[in-house]
């Protein structure tokens, strides 16, 4: 049973940057001309502040901040953190330390339509496992992960509150109910062809491979890969402390994430790893 | 099935279109607000709350009116804070009201506010709920245009702000002071208790956290008296509920009854039975985190104290019922999963047990368990309880103890021949 992303899986390789683009600089992480986020800040600049009055405090509007520049670019981006630290008068650590906690907020570019189907217990008791792996079939890609050509992206989320309906989905967090193989066709179809209700997502960059920085699986407790008990883990000699060293030091997984104030004030440049990040 | 089901909050769904302020005030709505707001006190609405004995609908099942009295006359501003983050599995009923009768959720909010003294009520609605968060934007504007909710309440001078607020995405924000936090703009960690939201809450001062069920409730009970309520089910948790029955049943969906219906009523005669052919092997009374009960429990009536008898917990009031083609392990692993993914990692007996657990049924699922896993899984999941901040911790245990005890044979037929005969 693999719940988690094959970093082998043949699909799963980033396109890297477009045609022209400089590939010595080219970062998933770099951001926008300081121009094009400008004009949007100006735009969104009003509608902060009134989101901002909704509250007592100013730090309470951090999240719908978070979801309006999301909205717009696709993704909470490192421009926009900068301003939401701005606006609500905290750091930009902060800020990105509060945004990293909910699953909604992306800080990675996304697909145009983010598909989540549920897997829990209520959607699994009618046919959610099944459901599940013919829409990874179906769309190339595993949990956590977004098609090369940036149409889709697929989670396996938790409860969504529609268990009489269910297996259920969502798509750009709009229900879909009662969900059988072929109503996923029809879905995806309707979806990639756009002649659906639904509206696409912004998006502002091209999306990598995934947009989680730390995956659902294995970095939590790394530990527990490969060992036969709980009791014995950690301690030199033990074979949960090799897994956990080879997870995180044999095979990078991801990059520091302050790299946006680096790439900034340097010239200090991320390349793209085999992996995509 | 049409004497037990009673329907209050639910009264009009799928017939009028409540989200409609004009709909929804030709059934008598926003009259109560009116009438506690012109012609009564404060504390007569509290007081015809604490007499109704209405216990939160959000899980703990507290008494609403003891709750709202914890709040210390210190001349602070108070908070009233309404709990529309519903994500526990199974549980569907707050989505449901959120869509369908948005002006219900307002007027009992404010009847809640102005029964505290409060000055500012928020809902806080999941992230995923955005067609719900647009429903209750709109019901919201018309209730302002109404003036019913703003600087001038019915023309009586009285104030009142109101904030919706989406989160975005984390089961744990549903705990009340994780809910607070990630109102403030901060990670949804839960906080220590004490002190209780009701003496330092949202912005550090007295905070009122209600689920959206109890809160809807408050309206009806102010039009029809708190005996009403009271006489309505068992005496110590009466009222009415509506129950959300999901898994292997005919008719899914939510039914409101009585409290004190008997869980084989809920089964059979509201969601029309198991399908053909099948037979009954379990029930979670509620959600994901309540233990599994079994046959003999069928006609336990479905009340807060009855269903704690019996060894589980009313919770959120989410059925999620198992025929006899369930996969108890998988079903385990499931919710472990699921508790494992939620939590914030503040706790390591919860971080760190719920992922052992997880990673311990995957691999007896895979094929690749020993004899002992069983074992170490029944031991490790009594490791969990009491040893956490909130009640996340505590939830990873009841379902998979209650099952691993009943069904242990469906856990060992998943562990090889091979490493049995090897122990």
């Amino acid at each position: 049973m693999s719940i988690g992303i094959d970093s082998d899986a043949s699909s799963g390789v980033h396109p890297g940057p477009d045609p022209g683009e400089d590939v010595a600089t080219w970062s998933p992480y770099a951001e926008h001309a300081s121009g094009s986020f400008d004009a949007l800040y100006a735009q969104l600049r009003p509608q902060c502040e009134s989101l901002i009055a909704e509250y007592e405090q100013k730090r309470s509007a951090l999240i719908p901040l978070a979801q309006l520049f999301q909205e717009h670019e696709g993704y909470v981006s490192a421009n926009a953190i900068a301003a939401i630290a701005y606006l609500v008068d905290e750091n930009a650590a902060t800020v990105e330390s509060t945004i990293s906690f909910y699953t909604l907020l992306y800080r990675r570019p996304v697909g145009k339509y983010m598909v989540q189907i549920c897997r829990n217990l209520p959607c699994m008791l009618n046919g959610a496992d099944e459901l599940m792996a013919y829409a990874r079939r179906k769309l190339g890609i595993d949990h956590l992960e977004t098609t090369t050509d940036g149409t889709f992206s697929y989670e396996e989320v938790e409860c969504l509150a529609a268990c009489d309906r269910a297996p259920c989905a969502q798509v750009n967090l709009e229900f879909v109910y009662d969900l059988t193989p072929e109503r996923f066709d029809a879905l995806i179809a309707e979806l990639a062809g756009g002649n659906s209700p639904i509206a696409p997502l912004a998006q502002t960059r091209r999306p990598g491979r995934t947009w989680k920085v730390e995956q659902d699986t294995g970095l939590k407790s790394p530990g527990a890969l490969g060992v036969s008990n709980p009791n014995n883990a950690g301690g030199i000699g033990d074979p949960s402390g090799r897994a956990m060293f080879d997870l995180i030091v044999g095979k990078p997984q991801y990059e520091q994430r302050s790299d946006e104030r680096l790439l900034r004030e340097t010239t200090l440049r991320v390349e793209p790893s085999e992996n995509g990040h | 099935m049409a004497g037990l089901i009673t329907p209050v909050l639910t009264a009009g769904i799928g017939e009028r279109n409540l989200r409609d302020i004009a709909v929804y005030q030709a059934d008598g709505g926003y009259e109560q607000l009116r009438r506690a707001v012109l012609e009564m006190t404060p504390k007569e609405v509290a007081d015809i709350c604490s007499a109704s004995n209405l216990r939160g609908r959000g899980g703990a099942g507290f008494p609403t009116g003891r709750k709202w009295s914890f709040l210390p006359n210190n001349g602070r501003p108070r908070y009233m804070v309404c709990n529309c983050d519903e994500a526990e599995p199974g549980t569907f009923k707050d989505h449901m009201l959120l869509e369908e009768t948005p002006h219900q959720i307002i007027e009992g909010m404010l009847l809640g506010a102005y029964a505290i003294g409060c000055d500012h009520a928020y809902i806080y609605i999941r992230g995923e709920f955005k067609r719900g968060y647009e429903i209750m934007r709109d019901a919201l504007e018309q209730a302002r245009a109404a003036g019913f909710v703003g600087d001038n309440m019915f023309g009586s001078g009285k104030k009142l702000a109101f904030t919706i607020h989406r989160g975005s995405g984390a089961y744990i924000c549903g705990e009340e002071t994780g809910l607070l936090n990630s109102l403030e703009g901060r990670r949804g960690e839960p906080r220590l208790k004490p002190p209780f939201p009701a003496v330092k809450g949202l912005y550090g001062e007295p905070t009122v956290v209600n689920n959206v069920e109890t809160l809807a409730y408050l309206p009806s009970i102010l039009r029809n008296g708190a005996e009403w309520f009271a006489k309505a089910g068992p005496e110590r948790s009466p009222g009415f509920k509506i129950v959300s029955i999901s898994g292997h049943v005919v008719k899914p969906g939510n039914y409101e009854v009585a409290m004190g219906t008997t869980i084989r009523q809920l089964i059979w005669d509201c969601a029309g039975g198991l399908r053909p052919g099948r037979s009954f092997r379990g029930v979670q009374p509620g959600g994901g985190s309540s233990a599994c009960l079994f046959e003999e429990h069928l006609d336990v009536p479905y009340d807060f104290d009855s269903v704690t008898k019996a060894g589980s917990m009313l919770g959120s009031g989410a059925m999620v019922v198992f025929d006899d083609t369930t996969d108890f392990v998988k079903a385990a692993y499931t919710l472990i999963r699921f508790f494992s993914h939620e939590s914030c990692g503040q706790c390591t007996p919860c971080r760190e047990g719920g992922h052992w657990i997880q990673r311990t049924l995957e691999r007896l699922l895979a094929g690749g368990g020993l004899d002992s896993d069983v074992d170490v899984i029944k031991s490790a999941a009594h490791q969990l309880t009491g040893l956490n901040l909130c009640a996340l911790g505590d939830s990873i245990e009841p379902f998979l103890a209650s099952v691993i005890t009943r069904y242990e044979d469906q856990f060992r037929a998943y562990v090889p021949k091979a490493a049995v005969a090897a122990s």
